[in-house]
Order: C-alpha cells, then structure tokens, then sequence
C-alpha cells in the first residue's frame, strides 16, 4: 500500500513537473536545451580522461571548462532574462545577452590558449 | 765551363739533401713493424750458434746490433730518444748489465710501448728473473730447477735425464703462430715459469704436458715439486696495454742452430719427423712479437645524421644517425683492411645506451646507423676490441645530445583530440544557439 502509495508520489510529481516546465516560455526552454549539451560534452570529456588518463592535462582542462564555462555563462543569461525574477526586472534582456556574448569571447579566448 | 758546372751540382747536392728523411726511416705508427733492435748476448759465440735465427730476422729488414750484455756501451736511450725499436735479450746469466742499462731501463723500454724477447736458461740471474716477475711471468724460485718431462721428452739416443722435451700444445691462435699448422713438436730445454691465472695480459703460447714437473734433475725429490703439469708454461707472451709484445721463454737453446736442424721423436709415439717445430715456431712468434702481424689500426671515426654527410656538433633526441670507422691490419709491409664481423660501438654515457655490431663493406669500413636513445647529455662513441692476439683498439668519440626545443614537440597530441573538438563544438554550440536565441519568435 505505502510502496504503491510512493510511486504514485514519484509519479504525479513527475507529472506537475512536466506540465509546469511547459509553461515557461520557449527561449528559456532553449537556454535549458544549450546547458543540457555543455553539461554533456562535460560529462563525456571526463570519461574520457578516466579511462585514457590525464596525459595533456592542459587540454583536458582547457576542454572541460569550455563547457562548464559556457553552462554557467548561459545559467546566468537564463536568470537575466527571465521575466519571473524581479531581481532584473529592470535589466533590458538585450543587455543581458550582450553581456553573455562578450563574456563567451573572453572564455573562448581563454580555452584556446590554454588548449596547446 | 765552371759557371755552368756549379749550378747543376748546386742543385744536385740540394737533392740529395730531400733524401735525408729516409734516413730516419724506423719505428713509426704509420710503420709500426720494428727496424733497429738491440741483440744483448752473454756470450759472442751465440752470435754463430743461434745463427739461423738472427739471419731470418735480418732478411726480413731488422737491423740487428749485437753487444755483450756486461759491455759498457750498452744503452737504449741517448739524450731521452730511444735507440732502438726492440730488444732481444739472450743473456740469462747476467747479474748486471754493462753500460746504462739497468732493470729499470728495460721496464721503461717496454713501458714506452718497444717489444722484448727474454730466455733464460737453467742459469738464469737473479736480474732476468726480476725482469720476467715484473712483466707477468714467474720463473721456478729454484735455482737448479729444470723442466721435467718422463712421457713428453725427446727420443735422443743416450737416455738422458728427460730435460730435452717434446713440446706440441700450443695456443690456438693463427694471428700469433701463423695460419700454417705447427705440425712437428718443439724441443725445450730449460726452466719453468708461471703465471697468475687472473693476469689477462700475460698467454702461454706453449705449455708443457700435464705430467711434466719442474725439478732438479740430479737430486732426488723430498716433496711434490711447486711447478708441475700444464700450470708450467715454456714460452708465454705478455701483450701490454700500451701494444708492447714481450715473449719470454725458459730455454735459449730454444733458438739455437742445433735445435732448429734436430730432428724429434716425441716419446710415446712412433713418428718420427726430421725436422722440429722449433724454426716454424720461433719464426711465426717473432713475427708477431716484431708487430710484423696482428697490429690494427681504426681511422676515419665518422658520424652523421642519416642523409647528410658532415658531422654536426651535436645530437637531438630521436635522432637517427650513422656511424662508420675503418680498420686496417698491418701486414708487415703495408696496410690491409680488416675482415671481422665481431667489431662493436657503443652510445656510451656512463652505460652503453646502444650497443651494436657494426657490419663491414669486406674492405675495412664498418658502419651502422641506429637511433640516439631518448636521454640527453654527453655521449661518447666508443669502441673497444680486444681479440686474442691483436692489437687493442680503444676509441672514444664526444658527442653532446640536446633534448627538443620548444617548437620541436609534435604539434597536435592525439591523445588530446577529443579536448580540441570538445572546446570547438562549444565555439560552435554558441554560434547556432545565439542565432536560434535571437531570431526565435
């Protein structure tokens, strides 16, 4: 009875997750969807290195924080840009996006030096 | 008449003057067969009776200058040159030698890199057995000792004590002895010596049997002699590290005429050959001992990176590089290139990082090429041969080996592409997310 009880729990919460995430309006949705694959390619490098090992740890290094780095760059778009934050009510969101494009060049900058 | 005749014997006595340097015509490296040796005898009648062998010396070029060992014009050095090129000592019973020559004179005779031949007899002084302990050979410390062979002797007709014996075990060494086969046994009569088993300069070119002994013939024995079965050498040689070569040899009758004519019968076997060993023998090992054989020479050390020809001043890392050295034999009259297929280098820093033999063209040129090992530092190409009865060649080239500079690693690791295309399809995930985030409606 409580294990059955627990799965519909599991499920329904699923389930108001799901349809409160399809409320949010579709450009978030795309920040969400671009986070998702820097996390991914992130994961993926680190596997890598697990089983390669870590021989040119620069660009090991250099690779993994390009995607963390443009995770974190576009979580911050993400708060910028969203309508139900009142911390930035008053930010224009092309400001925010331009903030995030110029912090991109300075990143990739980065990782392309250090990449070797 | 006169003004025309002084001229052209100007010019020919100015001519004869560019003969001079013939003159000094002698031991040289690029000659390195001894000239002029000093012939030390006790006794002028050996000159007659040991003629057969000085002749032989003589028609093969040497100039011999005969003295008695007590003369007091004996001298091999004048003003800090050597006179001579090599010495025969045929004086067993000289206490001391006439002249400036001393014990210590013939060591540094032999030091400076000159050849020796030393017999003694069974009245050998105390001086020739302290030159022979001091190259490598001990003689019998027992004054009266004489060698002692019961199966090995000479057949002779009047049965003598057994002390002329038939000698036949002989180094296996075609460079010392010659390639022809020492086929007739070698009369011996004379005394024993030895040598430390852990010298590996001194060889004992004949040894006796194993059942001769050392011993005074006359007197019966109270103890098992010192000296006995093939611990006894008859003649050894002793090949210096400097390439001296010094035979020293416990019989002088050895030498002699009437030895060299006698026929032998060796007991125990009914061949009977008319003619002994003993010329063949002494002949073949004057040879060598003179430097008229198994002297070599390397020359023209070369090293380069593979297809280039000059020799840089130094190495990187991963280099490959060849290597080629020539090796001459000296044939008694000129140089001829050395055949072996046993000569190796080394890449040598503290150890031998490579090791290879090198191979050869049939005309002495060896070469090889292989690949400097991934440690830097200062390297040398060495090469060391040590063959039974050559020469030792000892050659040792510097070379330093850099690591890579900066811009001589590998531009891209393959290990690392997976980074590179990680931080590029971010460069482009930005690109194409930018224009969907800007132009989405």
């Amino acid at each position: 009875m409580g294990r059955s009880a627990t799965t519909k729990d599991a499920q329904a919460l699923f389930h108001s997750l799901r349809s409160a995430y399809a409320a949010t309006p579709n450009n978030l949705k795309i920040i969400d969807l671009y986070i998702v694959f820097a996390v991914v390619t992130a994961v993926i490098q680190v596997v890598y290195m697990a089983i390669v090992g870590s021989f040119p740890f620069n660009s090991f290094l250099s690779g993994v924080l390009s995607c963390v780095g443009t995770a974190v760059l576009a979580v911050s778009l993400r708060i910028q840009v969203n309508k139900e934050n009142k911390e930035f009510k008053d930010l224009p969101p092309e400001r925010a996006f331009a903030d995030f494009v110029l912090c991109n060049l300075v990143l990739h900058l980065v990782i392309m030096n250090f990449l070797g | 008449m006169a003004g025309l005749k002084s001229p052209t014997l100007y010019f020919f006595l100015l001519n004869l003057i560019s003969l001079l340097p013939l003159l000094a015509f002698s031991f040289s490296p690029d000659h390195p067969t001894d000239r002029r040796i000093l012939v030390l005898l006790d006794d002028l009648s050996l000159k007659s009776s040991h003629s057969l062998f000085f002749s032989s010396l003589q028609s093969r070029g040497f100039d011999l200058d005969f003295k008695l060992a007590n003369d007091p014009a004996v001298a091999v050095k004048r003003y800090g040159e050597y006179l001579y090129d090599g010495l025969i000592l045929f004086s067993p019973s000289i206490e001391r030698f006439g002249g400036s020559l001393d014990m210590g004179g013939v060591l540094d005779f032999v030091d400076s890199g000159h050849d020796l031949i030393l017999a003694a007899d069974s009245n050998a002084s105390d001086l020739i057995r302290n030159i022979a302990a001091e190259c490598g050979v001990d003689f019998d410390e027992d004054p009266s000792a004489v060698v002692i062979d019961h199966t090995s002797y000479a057949v002779s007709e009047t049965e003598g004590e057994h002390t002329l014996i038939a000698a036949d075990d002989f180094i296996q060494s075609d460079v010392i002895l010659g390639s022809k086969k020492i086929e007739a046994p070698v009369l011996f009569e004379g005394i024993a010596h030895s040598m430390n088993p852990g010298n590996s300069l001194v060889l004992k070119v004949l040894s006796a049997s194993s059942s001769s002994y050392s011993a005074n013939p006359t007197s019966k024995l109270s103890s098992p002699p010192s000296l006995s079965g093939t611990a006894i050498s008859l003649v050894s040689v002793v090949q210096a590290r400097n390439n001296a070569r010094i035979m020293i040899s416990g019989s002088l009758e050895m030498f002699g005429n009437r030895l060299f004519r006698s026929g032998v019968q060796k007991s125990g076997s009914l061949h009977k050959y008319e003619k002994s060993g003993n010329e063949q023998f002494i002949t073949e090992l004057s040879k060598w001992i003179f430097h008229e054989r198994g002297h070599l020479k390397a020359v023209h050390v070369k090293h380069n990176k593979v297809g280039e020809t000059e020799e840089p001043p130094i190495y990187r890392i991963n280099d490959d590089l060849e290597f080629s050295v020539e090796v001459f034999e000296w044939s008694g009259s000129s140089w001829v290139p050395y055949v072996a297929n046993d000569v190796q280098v080394q890449f040598y820093m503290m150890s031998p990082y490579v090791l290879k033999t090198l191979s050869t063209n049939q005309k002495g040129l060896y070469h090889t090429s292989f690949k400097v090992p991934d440690v830097y530092g200062v390297f040398q190409f060495k090469v060391e041969y040590q063959r039974l009865g050559y020469t030792s060649i000892s050659l040792a080239k510097q070379i330093p080996v850099r690591p890579f500079r900066h811009n001589e690693y590998e531009r891209f690791i393959t290990t690392a592409f997976p980074y590179y295309g990680a931080s590029f399809s971010t460069m482009a995930g930005f690109f194409i997310f930018s224009i969907i985030y800007l132009y989405n409606k």
